[in-house]
């Protein structure tokens, strides 16, 4: 920066106001949901948004087991695994995965989309993921997110 | 007659580059002559980024001006399509510091864009 010249703005932790979103996850499709979740965690919807400081909110998901997934998609799936051993490679099916942990699926989807280092992983704990309609986070009162 | 090396001088070099490559790992902090790789290479770095930061700056403001024309219910490229309709020159670093710090006259500027976005559309 040369002298006279004025700094953009930069968010600090003091600056940074987070606040509580909810979302119904019934019927809604699986990555068109996952982008607008993302977008939200980092704070890419506020105009302090700053790359090296996590100014994302909070966000709710309720029933994530009533996703709108096409059988198409949940067939075709798969999830990569690997033991760390030789010939350990293994694909768990998108239809096990969503029959059995549901929420799983939704945070696979959103963690591929947030930045793959510390703050991305710092960021995507602010996401909370519940089957049915019951969460633990009234207290943070938690605004409902229209579409 | 002795013959003359230029000892000092040698040494006075390893401890410039030794120097300059504090805080490197390894061997780079600490041997001559991979420090010197380092230093070289750390030297291009920084020649190319102070050209780059040009750009990241510009794409971060870009970022948080579509993250507030979002909210009014405009598309980034449709406000600035609009601004340059109406003749406003703000620049987006400018546009993106008022965006934070005075929403209310960014509500305006907002206002200014759809209104000329809309007039050259129809």
């Amino acid at each position: 920066m040369t002298i006279g010249t004025m700094p953009s703005t930069m968010a600090n932790s003091a600056s940074v106001r987070s606040s509580w979103h909810i979302v119904d996850a019934t019927e809604q499709s699986l990555g068109r949901l996952a982008v607008k979740i993302a977008h939200v965690l980092m704070g890419k919807h506020k105009p302090i948004y700053t790359p090296h400081v996590d100014t994302g909110d909070f966000v709710v998901v309720t029933n994530v087991e009533k996703l709108s997934i096409s059988a198409k998609k949940l067939d075709a799936g798969v999830y990569p695994r690997y033991t760390y051993h030789p010939g350990g490679y293994k694909e768990i099916p998108m239809r096990k995965v969503f029959d059995e942990r549901p929420d799983r699926v939704l945070y696979e989807a959103v963690r591929r989309m947030m930045p793959k280092n510390a703050i991305g992983r710092r960021m995507l704990k602010k996401l909370k993921l519940y089957r049915g309609d019951k969460h633990p986070h009234s207290a943070q009162q938690p605004s409902p997110w229209a579409f | 007659m002795p013959r003359a090396r230029n000892g000092a001088a040698r040494h006075r070099k390893k401890v410039r580059i030794l120097k300059a490559a504090r805080g490197y790992r390894g061997a780079r902090s600490k041997q001559y002559r991979t420090a010197k790789d380092a230093i070289f290479r750390a030297g291009v770095y920084a020649f190319r980024d102070r050209r780059a930061r040009k750009g990241d700056f510009r794409s971060l403001w870009v970022t948080r001006l579509s993250a507030a024309c979002e909210m009014r219910g405009i598309g980034y490229s449709r406000f600035i399509y609009g601004l340059k309709q109406a003749s406003i020159i703000i620049n987006r670093k400018m546009l993106s510091e008022i965006a934070i710090d005075d929403p209310a006259a960014f509500d305006a500027i907002t206002e200014i864009a759809k209104a000329n976005q809309a007039a050259a559309a129809a």
